[in-house]
Formats: C-alpha cells, structure tokens, sequence
C-alpha cells in the first residue's frame, strides 16, 4: 500500500550505504582499535589480499561444491521420501514424524554426532549440508504432490499418458513446479547455513574454515572480509532460486 | 488425497518405533559403543543425567540465556520494527543490511562475537537475542506498512482521527505478522543459544552435546539433542498455534 516507486528506494538506499560506509571508516579511525573494529579501507584491503592469493577463490570452490553436492543428495532423498509419504498413507504415518523431528532440531546439535559416525571429510560435511536441507525439500515435494490435479489428470489419460509413473513425471511434477521451487528456495538458504556449521566446526576447509582461522588469530579485518562472499553466496542462491520461481506462473 | 490422510491411524507410527528403535538396537550392538549408541545405552544415559540432576540443571542455563534474550528481542524489536513501518525511508534504508546480516550464517559471525563479547553470557545473550531482534522488527515492520486500505478507507470515511486509526485498523492489521515474526524470532533464537553453548561458552544442554563428543559419549550427545528437539518442538507448536488464530485476521489484500 505504501509501496515506494524503485527509483526513490534505490535511491535512498544508495545514499544510505555512501554514509554508513563513511561513518563506519571515520569512527574506526578515530576509535583506532582494529581488533574490535576494522575500518572499512582495511577490510576492502584484506578482501583483495584474500583475492589475489587466490585464497578466496579456492576456499568459496570449495564451499560451493560441498553446497552442490549436499543439495543434490538432498534433492534425491527429499523427492524419494517426499513421493511416498505424498501417495502412500503407510509412508506418511512411517516416515513423517522422524522428518518433523529433524525438522525442529537444530542441525549445528547434530554435527558432533555426524563428526563421531562419518568423520569429517567430504562424506561428512556432506551430511551436514543434507540433514540441514532435506526436510523443506521433502516437506514441498510431498504437499506438492498431495494436491492431486484430477483435471489435468483426465486431459493426461485422454491423450494416452498411462501409468503411475508416467503421470508422475509428466503431470504431478509438473504441476506441482511452484511449491517445490519454493521448497528449494528454503532448502538453499537451510543449506548455506549447513555448509558453514560443518566448515567452522573443526576449521577444516571452505570459507567458514577461512573465517574460523583469522578468527582464531583475531584477525578481525579478514574476519569481516570472508564473511562477505558468504553473505554474498547466501543472497545470490536465494535470489537466482526466487528468480526462477517467479517464472513459473502456470499454476 | 487428503481424506484419505485424515482418519490417523495409531499403529502404523508405532510400528515404525519398533522397526527403527530394533534395528538401531540390533545394529548398535555390533558397533564399537565408543561410535554408536543403541537405544537401551541412550535410555540409560538420559536416566542417569536425569537422576543426577545434569539434564535439568544444563536445560535450566539453556532457559535463562533463551529466554531473556527472546524477552529482549521482543521489547527492542516490536517497538523497532513500529518504527521501520511508520517511516518508510528508514525502513527502506535499513532493509538491505537487515536481510544481509539475517541471512549470514550465525556460526561465522561467533569469532567477532568473541572480540567483541568475549565467551561469557553477554556473548550468549548477544547470539539469542539479535537475530530473534532482526526477524521480529522486519515482519512487524512489515505488518505496520501494509494495513489494508479498504478498511484504512472506511476509516477515513467515517472519520476516524490518528488514534482511532490506529486502536481499530493499524494495529489489528498488524498482529498476524508480528505473531508470525515471533515464530520466526523463536525458531532463531533456540538455534542461537545452542550455538553460544558449543562455541563460545560449553554450558547447557549446548555444553553437553560438546562434552559428550569430547568424551566420546555419543549416547550422552543424544539425550542432550532429544531434550533440545523436545524443547524446540514445545516452543514452536506453541507459538504456530497463537500464530494460526490470528490468521484470519489477515484479510484478503495481503
């Protein structure tokens, strides 16, 4: 209702970020304690130190495969699990309740557990990114499947679409695209904090392994610059997902 | 097929139990108990932490940082966030960094906690309280800038003066998505407290989890994620049900 017209949003928002950029670089100048509060040039100064040794590249490549990777396992669990509890009653009363406890339990508690059963290389890491980001997927793919579209259904069969499977594929899914982008979105933002939890744990790799080892040395200016690209990753992955959902508009 | 969801049936969850707890338990017992812990070691872990009072003492620190901070967060956010919905520039303004912070994992952001609070209970309050702060003043702000203007309309057409205004229309309007922000708030802050307990400070039902990975205890780690998972599930399930009785007050232009 009281929506502002862009161009004066983005406007203000720019002068916004001109005077707290200045304000932050004067006050920590004048406040001189780089360790609580590095001005603004030194962290800019830290960021294209970390870009230049190529540290920042091979530490987000890292991140981002370990994301990939977790939101692909994720994905096929999630749609595994998600079509049984979506079209059997057994799946649901067997298989949900375990999914609304992860749900509910913060998945930095089950990192030391994971740590203990599966140690901390890549196959652990990416447990953590999939216990993080599982339950959204599962939750959107079985409400989206729920919904049954009879409709569509019966245009289906009168062309000749035959089978459970067949109508799976080429019409629930299809039909249910916007709920379960909606559920990816959830589970990108899910797993983005899986993937830091699981890097900072034990320090090891990725930029939360970055962040975690200035850290431990009180580096705060490279503390704050490798906490920008992940900020930045975060953002970006949900916004390109929110993107892609505003295009489906067929249902 | 919904309907076909609605009539629960009670055996099919039990079963499941069964078939989950007995194949834990056959295959726990054949794994070194260092790594695993069938669920008759857990049951007697969570016993004894029970009768020698550590669960409870350690969920009692989790209750007090979670707590007060949550309290926090809804005196300095809701007011906050009033603020932000009636100035619509600094709401704007703030927005970007706002979202940018809330949706920076938390995990990352506890070395700067460290420097700044150190590892005491301020840090602690700090982690539960801001983000909680951050989810309940965007949505009241939120709540506050969209009232519905037909009944904004009838308002003004009946005369109503800025108090009025908002008593009968501002505020109704806004409840559903301060309820919502403090749903949001709460999931956030559980997940806070128990970050503050495994990396800054090993208390509560956090430290448990830490020093039972420490002493490579994995049936102790998970009667202290049981206790959480209950806990959380309370909290939440709660507040969800105030959150669907204020739904309908939502209306349809929102």
């Amino acid at each position: 209702m009281k929506r502002r017209p862009n161009h004066e949003v983005r406007r203000d928002q720019l002068i916004g970020v001109a005077v707290f950029l200045t304000v932050w670089e004067v006050s920590a100048q004048a406040f001189d304690k780089p360790l609580l509060l590095p001005p603004v040039s030194a962290i800019l100064a830290a960021l294209w130190e970390l870009l230049i040794s190529g540290a920042l590249i091979k530490a987000l490549g890292e991140s981002i495969l370990l994301l990939v990777a977790g939101l692909a396992v994720a994905s096929l669990i999630g749609f595994i699990c998600g079509t049984l509890i979506a079209r059997s009653k057994t799946a649901y009363w067997m298989l949900n309740p375990y999914f609304s406890a992860l749900f509910v339990t913060p998945t930095i508690a089950l990192v030391p557990l994971v740590l203990v059963w599966f140690g901390f290389g890549f196959t652990g890491r990416v447990i953590v990114v999939v216990l993080a980001a599982v339950v959204p997927i599962l939750f959107s793919v079985a409400s989206g499947l729920r919904d049954s579209p009879d409709d569509l259904i019966e245009v289906a069969r009168s062309f000749g679409v035959k089978g459970e499977i067949q109508l799976l594929f080429q019409v629930r899914l299809r039909a249910a695209m916007p709920v379960l982008m909606a559920g990816l979105r959830l589970a990108a933002g899910r797993a983005v904090v899986g993937m830091a939890v699981a890097e900072t744990y034990l320090r090891l790799g990725g930029i939360g392994g970055l962040i975690k080892s200035y850290g431990a040395v009180f580096q705060t200016d490279f503390v704050f610059a490798a906490i920008l690209p992940l900020s930045l990753l975060g953002i970006a992955i949900v916004t390109l997902i929110s993107r892609f959902e505003r295009r489906l508009h067929w249902t | 097929m919904p309907s076909r969801l609605t009539k629960p049936s009670v055996w099919l969850p039990i079963l499941s139990l069964v078939l989950v707890l007995g194949g834990w338990e056959v295959v726990g017992r054949s794994i070194d108990p260092l790594l695993f812990a069938p669920p008759s070691a857990v049951a007697a872990t969570l016993a004894s932490l029970l009768a020698t009072g550590e669960l409870q003492a350690a969920a009692q620190v989790t209750m007090k940082a979670l707590f007060l901070g949550y309290a926090l967060a809804i005196i300095a956010g809701i007011p906050f966030g009033v603020l932000m919905g009636a100035l619509p520039r600094l709401g704007d303004i703030l927005q970007p960094y706002l979202y940018a912070i809330f949706s920076t994992p938390r995990v990352v952001v506890v070395p700067l906690i460290i420097v700044w609070f150190g590892i005491g209970f301020e840090a602690r309050l700090f982690l539960v309280f801001f983000w909680s702060a951050i989810a309940i003043s965007v949505n009241t702000a939120q709540g506050v800038r969209h009232a519905r203007p037909d009944l904004v309309e009838v308002a003004r057409s009946f005369r109503a003066n800025r108090i009025e205004m908002a008593r009968h229309v501002l505020i109704p309007g806004a409840i559903p998505f301060v309820v919502a922000g403090l749903r949001i708030g709460a999931e956030r802050a559980i997940v806070g407290v128990i970050i503050g307990e495994m990396f800054l400070q090993i208390v509560g039902l956090g430290g448990v989890i830490q020093k039972g990975s420490v002493e490579l205890l994995p049936a102790k780690m998970l009667s202290a994620v049981m206790v959480i998972a209950v806990l959380g599930t309370i909290i939440v399930t709660m507040l969800d049900l105030v959150e669907k009785r204020f739904q309908s007050w939502r209306g349809e232009s929102t």
